[in-house]
């Protein structure tokens, strides 16, 4: 009985290695150019897949600007936000999905927050007004953000149909997002998006 | 004796304590920070200089420019050009001030109190935000200036709506601001209620408009051009800008407004109207008269592309004196308008701005025998090495003002201007 409970585990275990596979998503905009910061997003449509949870992240202010200006993080992460700049900031978001606001801390000081919704978290600085970043909270399994080239790369997908969205801050799209279905056999995707250009800052002078 | 002079010196420093305490310690847990070296900065401006052309009108001529040519020769000078301390002590989280103190060279140096305002800034709680300030400040009319030291971002000289708005318009304000977003848009409303600008339209009626980066310095006067001879007598040869020349402190308050909205494009666009309300028949005991004056503007700023572009145009009117014939002594009509495109070249960020203005006199005293015409032009390159900033620049600028036959000069004028700054900050 328990020879044959660990043979069927075994074949288990190895249906599942095969059907996983990679998975590459491209994102361009209008004109062809590859768009960095878009972070892509699969669902599979069947199965339970467990995301992982918590981590340690880091969002830094140097030169008068957040970075990374995009970070994606599971639910459960706490983020770090070390101040770099010689002068004091005010991070915060009121966003739905994390409201939080870490008062003025100076250079080399650094506050933390944890991340406990998925969601969008829209960051600024109460100083300098110029200053915005983006947390994106994900409880999905597959959720990376695009490099220089648009280019994102899952290892492990699983072999079966899916639901893919792309989020950029400044897609023109229903609250920043586009998605499609794939296929179980589709190995490759790409997304042609139009993007705004981003906002100049409201700068009061002051 | 010995005991008096103790007790003396212990009670003051018993009063003092808690004070010197408080304005020692580092920002504590309810934000304050009075003094620290990130409260404190530094900045200034070392220049070389080559002017040709006429006097400048700080020398007592009509020289649109803070540096004088030598005789219509070219003139070279080295030039400590400008120095800034700027205070920025926090009070709590959201109560800050700013305190400028400025030394101006150059033609004539200066010294004095450029900016003191408290800033109100409360975290924002949603897509609506408020903000206020309160103090001597100048209104948000310059897309040219930024900073506390209100320095000039990519060029040396600023257009000659904004030189008039830093020598001329800097009341004692308090204004609120409120700006919220709408999907996409930025939508932003500013009011204030001011005193003690009553005499804005001096300096611009009298020697028509310049260009220049010199600062009005709380308490300080420009000095104005010669008058005709027939004239002196009935104003001062000089202007203080921060003035109330009706009795009574803001009895008689001047407003400004702006409403700003950004669509969700990088493009900006910003309108300002300002009415200073003063009494054109008021006048003091050294002869510093009431101008009424308003104008209004309007700001573009767009990137296009790495390319940013900007621009403002400004109408107004100031008026001064009695009614005489029907018209007030001074009853002045002034214009002018610039563009400017700006962009990173390598290194270097690249500057070009053209602009055009022009005064219409209705008045009794001046008519339009004194209507002033003229146009700019401005090339600058700038470069930024580490706490230093190197800024060249080429000028031109050309005018017809009929009031320089009052120093025996053709009317029409033109002054080219090289010069190179180099600006540090700490």
């Amino acid at each position: 009985m328990v020879r044959t409970t660990i043979q069927f585990l075994l074949i288990a275990c190895c249906a599942a290695q095969a059907s996983a596979s990679p998975l590459t998503v491209r994102v361009v905009d209008a004109k062809g150019h590859a768009v960095r910061d878009a972070v892509v997003t699969l669902r599979p449509a069947v199965g339970a897949h467990s995301a992982p949870r918590g981590g340690s992240f880091t969002v830094s202010q140097e030169d008068m600007q957040f970075h990374p200006f995009v970070l994606v993080v599971p639910v459960g992460a706490r983020v770090a936000f070390p101040n770099r700049d010689s002068t004091r900031h005010h991070v915060y978001s009121f966003s739905p999905a994390k409201r939080f606001e870490l008062k003025l801390f100076a250079k080399d000081q650094s506050r933390s927050v944890l991340f406990d919704k998925p969601g969008i978290v829209a960051l600024g600085c109460n100083i300098h007004d110029g200053m915005t970043a983006f947390v994106v909270v994900s409880d999905s399994a597959w959720a990376a953000k695009t490099g220089a080239n648009g280019v994102v790369r899952f290892d492990d997908v699983p072999a079966s149909a899916a639901r893919l969205s792309v989020w950029h801050p400044y897609l023109r799209a229903k609250a920043n997002v586009v998605e499609r279905q794939i296929g179980p056999g589709e190995r490759a995707a790409s997304f042609s998006v139009a993007l705004r250009p981003a906002p100049m800052a409201m700068d009061h002078g002051y | 004796m010995h005991c008096a002079r103790t007790l003396s010196a212990i009670r003051p420093a018993r009063f003092l304590a808690p004070i010197l305490l408080a304005c020692a310690a580092p920002a504590g847990a309810q934000g304050i920070d009075l003094f620290s070296p990130e409260t404190l900065e530094a900045t200034g401006t070392v220049s070389v200089a080559a002017t040709d052309g006429e006097e400048s009108w700080l020398d007592g001529g009509f020289g649109k420019l803070d540096t004088s040519g030598s005789d219509g020769a070219w003139r070279v000078r080295p030039l400590l050009s400008e120095g800034n301390l700027v205070w920025k002590p926090r009070f709590g989280w959201a109560l800050s001030a700013t305190v400028v103190g400025t030394f101006q060279g150059g033609e004539r140096d200066e010294a004095g109190l450029s900016e003191a305002f408290l800033t109100f800034k409360p975290k924002r709680s949603g897509e609506t935000r408020f903000s206020a300030r309160a103090g001597l400040m100048w209104p948000p009319v310059s897309l040219e200036h930024e900073g506390a030291d209100w320095h000039v971002r990519d060029t040396i000289t600023p257009s000659a709506i904004n030189s008039w708005i830093g020598e001329e318009v800097k009341p004692i304000a308090i204004e609120g601001t409120l700006a919220r977003n709408f999907g996409g848009h930025q939508l932003s409303a500013t009011g204030a209620l001011f005193a003690a600008n009553d005499t804005a339209g001096t300096l611009l009626t009298f020697r028509g408009w310049a260009l220049h980066d010199r600062k009005t310095l709380a308490f300080n006067a420009h000095p104005l051009p010669p008058f005709e001879e027939n004239d002196v007598g009935y104003q001062a040869p000089f202007t203080h800008p921060l003035l109330d020349v009706a009795p009574g402190f803001a009895a008689r308050p001047g407003y400004y407004a702006k409403l700003s909205w950004q669509a969700p494009v990088p493009v900006r666009v910003e309108l300002f109207r300002y009415d200073n309300r003063a009494e054109p028949e008021a006048v003091n005991s050294d002869v510093e008269w009431g101008w009424h004056t308003r104008f209004n503007n309007v700001g573009i700023q767009a990137d296009l592309g790495g390319a940013r572009v900007r621009a403002q145009a400004m109408s107004g009117r100031t008026r001064m004196g009695f009614v005489e014939e029907g018209s007030r002594w001074i009853d002045m009509r002034f214009r002018s308008a610039f563009a400017m495109v700006s962009r990173p070249v390598g290194k270097f960020e690249i500057a070009a701005r053209v602009e055009a203005f022009d005064t219409r006199h209705r008045g009794s005293w001046w008519g339009d025998e004194y209507d002033e015409d003229g146009w700019a032009a401005v090339l600058a390159g700038k470069r930024e090495f580490g706490p230093f900033t190197g800024v060249v620049e080429l000028l031109h600028v050309s005018s017809d003002n009929p009031a320089r036959e009052h120093v025996a000069l053709p009317e029409h004028q033109a002054q080219t201007r090289l010069e190179a700054d180099l600006r540090l900050g700490w």
